[in-house]
C-alpha cells in the first residue's frame, strides 16, 4: 500500500489527489511541502527577451530523466541581477529547484549568483536523495545563465573597441 | 578428511567476505563461485557435495569459494547447477523447472533477460515474440499455480515470475531495451546535466514542450504526437545501426534524445486524456 502510494506520488498530477486522500503518508514517501509550494505558487515563470543585451539565457537538459530547463537572468548596468525567469519541463523537484534558484539569484550581483550551490537549493527544499540531480540541474543552468550573460558583454565590449578603431 | 575439507572452505570463504572483494569483485566473484563446478571433475563434485554440511534445500554455492581467490578460474562459461529438491542436474539454463522432479527453480543471479525471453541480443525485437514467450513463461510460473505447493516453491515462483516480468516490459520498449544493452555493456547514462548537448537541440525540445503546453484541441495535441513518434522513428532506426556496429558512445547519445521524445510522448498521452 505504502509502495503503490510512494509511486504515484511521483507523478505531479497524481500527487494533488493523494494528497486529499492520504495526508499520513505526507511526511514519508511524498514531496516536502516546500517542493509543493512551489509547484502550485511557482515564482518568476516566464520568458525575457533573449536578445536583449543584459538577459543571459541558460538552458540545461538532463538525458537521465529527460527534464528540460531555462534560467534567464537580467542584469543592470551595476552587475546587479534585477529580473529573472525561468521555464522547466520536468518533475516537481526539478520546477520547484529552478522556482527556487531565480528567487535567490534576484538581488545578486553576477559574481554572488556564481557561488549559489545544488547543495544549498537541496537543503532548502529537502529533497531526497533521488531527487538531488534536479538541484544540479538548477545550478548549471544558473551558472550557463550567467556564462551567457557574461560572452554577450565581452562581444560588446569587443565590438566597441572595433568601433572606436 | 572431513575436518580438512571443511578448513579448505573455510578461509577462502573468509576472503570473500573481506569488503574490497565483494565491492569490486561482485560480478566476477558470482561469476567464478559458479564456474567452480565446472573446473572440478565429475567425481569431485560428488565428494563435494558429500562433504557439505546440510543447510537444508538451499543449492546455493557457499562450498564452491575454493577457487575464488585464483584469478585463472574466472570464466563467463555455460555452468552446471543442481536442482535444489533432488539434487540431479539442471540441463538448461535458465532452467525454469527441474526435469526429473518438476519443481520450481529460483531464478540464476545474472542471467541476461534477452536469455530469459529467449530472444537474441540485438536492438531490434519482435515484440509479438516476445509477448507470445511472456505469457507462456507466466502460464507456468504464475504463483497462483502453486498455491496448494510448498512454501519454497512459492516463494521460487514469486521471484521468476516477477523477473518475467521485469524482462518482458524492459525489452518491449526500445527506450529500455537500448538502455539495458548498454548496462550490459557496463555503460550507464549518468544522472546530472549533459554538458555535450547541443544547444540547438535543447532548444528544439523546449519550443515542442512549450507548444504542448498551450494547445487547446485534441488535434493539435495529436499534431505534436505525431511529430514526436517520427523523431522516436527515426531514432530507432539509428540507435540500432550504432548498436550493431558497436558504437556505443553515440548509441548512448541518441538514447539520451530518445527519453526526451519519450517524455513529450507520455505528455502527449496525458494532454489528450485530460481533453476526454
Amino acid at each position: 500500500m505504502a509502495g503503490t502510494v510512494a509511486k504515484t506520488c511521483l507523478s505531479p498530477l497524481a500527487l494533488l489527489t493523494r494528497r486529499l486522500s492520504a495526508p499520513e503518508f505526507i511526511t514519508q514517501c511524498c514531496y516536502h511541502k516546500k517542493v509543493v509550494d512551489h509547484y502550485e505558487n511557482p515564482r518568476n515563470v516566464g520568458i525575457l527577451d533573449k536578445n536583449s543585451k543584459n538577459v543571459g539565457t541558460g538552458l540545461v537538459g538532463a538525458p537521465a530523466c529527460g527534464d528540460v530547463m531555462k534560467l534567464q537572468i537580467e542584469v543592470d548596468d551595476h552587475g546587479t541581477i534585477v529580473d529573472a525567469r525561468f521555464k522547466t519541463f520536468g518533475c516537481g523537484s526539478a520546477i520547484a529547484s529552478s522556482s527556487l534558484a531565480t528567487e535567490w539569484v534576484k538581488g545578486k550581483s553576477v559574481d554572488e549568483a556564481l557561488t549559489i550551490k545544488n547543495t544549498d537549493i537541496a537543503k532548502e527544499l529537502c529533497l531526497p536523495p533521488v531527487k538531488l540531480h534536479c538541484s544540479m540541474l538548477a545550478e548549471d543552468a544558473i551558472k550557463a545563465a550567467l556564462a551567457d550573460y557574461r560572452r554577450k558583454q565581452q562581444d560588446d565590449q569587443q565590438e566597441a573597441v572595433r568601433a572606436s578603431v | 578428511m572431513l575436518s580438512y575439507n571443511s578448513l579448505r572452505i573455510v578461509r577462502p570463504f573468509r576472503a570473500l567476505l573481506h569488503p574490497n572483494w565483494l565491492m569490486t569483485n561482485r560480478q566476477t566473484l558470482t561469476c567464478s563461485a559458479h564456474c567452480v563446478s565446472n573446473n572440478f571433475p565429475k567425481k569431485d563434485t560428488w565428494q563435494r557435495q558429500n562433504n557439505l554440511k546440510p543447510t537444508g534445500n538451499e543449492r546455493k554455492l557457499q562450498y564452491s569459494t575454493y577457487a575464488a581467490s585464483s584469478p585463472r578460474n574466472y570464466c563467463t562459461g555455460q555452468f552446471n547447477l543442481n536442482c535444489w529438491n533432488c539434487k540431479q542436474p539442471l540441463d538448461q539454463t535458465p532452467a525454469f523447472f527441474c526435469m526429473t522432479c518438476k519443481a520450481v527453480q529460483p531464478p540464476e543471479e545474472n542471467t541476461s533477460l534477452f536469455n530469459i525471453m529467449d530472444c537474441d541480443y540485438k536492438f531490434s525485437m519482435d515484440t509479438h515474440k516476445l509477448q507470445k514467450r511472456y505469457l507462456h513463461l507466466q502460464r507456468s510460473l504464475h504463483p497462483d499455480n502453486f498455491s496448494q505447493k510448498s512454501v519454497q516453491e512459492q516463494e521460487y515462483s514469486e521471484s521468476y515470475s516477477a523477473l518475467v516480468n521485469k524482462a518482458y516490459h524492459t525489452l518491449l520498449k526500445p527506450l529500455s531495451r537500448g538502455l539495458y544493452m548498454l548496462e550490459l555493456k557496463g555503460m550507464v547514462i549518468e544522472e546530472g546535466t549533459d554538458s555535450g548537448a547541443d544547444p540547438e537541440f535543447l532548444m528544439e525540445l523546449m519550443e515542442i514542450n512549450e507548444a504542448l503546453d498551450e494547445v487547446k484541441t485534441p488535434e493539435e495535441a495529436n499534431k505534436i504526437g505525431q511529430h514526436t513518434k517520427g523523431k522516436l522513428a527515426v531514432l530507432t532506426e539509428e540507435i540500432d545501426a550504432a548498436l550493431l556496429k558497436g558504437e556505443l558512445q553515440s548509441a548512448k547519445a541518441l538514447l539520451a534524445q530518445m527519453k526526451y521524445f519519450a517524455n513529450i510522448e507520455e505528455k502527449v498521452k496525458e494532454k489528450l486524456s485530460e481533453f476526454m
